[in-house]
């Protein structure tokens, strides 16, 4: 992984982040909208802009890939480059969480 | 009673914020808005009023990839209404929103957006800095000197001239070509 993406993609946004959890499945931008509003019990809603931004700056970096085409919707993969990303994040993210309980603990 | 109303209204590349509140103001105040054209001439036909929310997208990619990009927004719950010099318009009522819905959910997609719209038009600048602030002097300056040397440069500085607007407008048609 270079530089650049470790820079651009640690730490990521939120929709980022959804993007690449949920594309280990092959599905649709709106696809992952649906699912991430499920998974969260409504409480996240991506927007279709930054859906449509996210997904076409991660193909262009190769973080995740074009699979097929269905009634003009795009259906999109995670690549390796895209798993060893979210594995990072997902690194950092118990990190943080961890320290956070930490310190949460220390303080009762 | 008139049915169609014709506001003109300039907004800036910078001022989508205030061009998406101009929108929803006049669709609250029982007037859809139709179509955008020549720039500042926004039209509108008489409806009932509404709370709708109005967003502006600028996405090259967008535009250059339509089928699906309008379709991402269709599935969820936006309009599009048309595309204007790279901004998209896009529109939703709030009575189908839950809470407040924007089409960009974080500060650096938005910012994304922001940055291609100063790539594209800010492109230009320096170019039309030298355009003004060199060539068109020199123009002027060269044509003052007479003998063949104060005639060489004036022909090639105004050949450089015409070249520069020959540049300017080929980028500006390109660009209306793409939206």
């Amino acid at each position: 992984m270079d530089a650049h993406i470790r820079k651009v993609y640690v730490p990521m946004t939120e929709t980022g982040f959804y993007i690449l959890l949920c594309l280990r499945e092959t599905m649709h931008g709106y696809g992952i909208v649906q699912k991430v509003e499920a998974l969260t019990q409504g409480e996240i809603k991506l927007s279709p802009g930054t859906m449509y931004g996210s997904l076409s700056k991660m193909e262009k970096d190769g973080l995740i890939r074009f699979v097929r085409e269905e009634d003009k919707r795009k259906f999109y993969c995670i690549t390796d480059l895209g798993n060893q990303v979210l594995e990072l994040e997902m690194k950092r993210i118990e990190r943080l969480y961890r320290t956070m309980t930490e310190v949460e603990n220390n303080e009762k | 009673m008139k049915n169609e109303q014709v506001k003109y209204r300039f907004f800036t590349i910078f001022q989508y914020k205030q061009e998406e509140e101009f929108l929803r103001q006049q669709h609250n105040n029982g007037w859809r808005f139709t179509k955008l054209n020549a720039l500042i001439c926004y039209r509108f036909e008489k409806c009932e009023p509404q709370d709708v929310v109005y967003q502006l997208d600028y996405n090259p990619d967008g535009i250059a990839h339509k089928a699906e990009y309008v379709q991402m927004f269709r599935d969820c719950g936006w309009e599009y209404l048309q595309d204007y010099v790279g901004y998209s318009y896009f529109r939703k009522p709030t009575s189908e929103m839950n809470g407040d819905e924007e089409i960009f959910s974080d500060d650096s997609s938005r910012d994304d957006l922001m940055k291609q719209v100063i790539n594209r038009r800010v492109r230009f600048l320096p170019l039309i800095a030298i355009f003004l602030c060199i060539i068109i002097p020199q123009i002027f300056f060269q044509s003052q000197f007479g003998g063949l040397y104060g005639k060489i440069f004036t022909g090639v500085f105004m050949a450089l001239g015409i070249l520069y607007l020959i540049i300017f407008l080929l980028s500006i048609f390109r660009d209306e070509n793409n939206h």
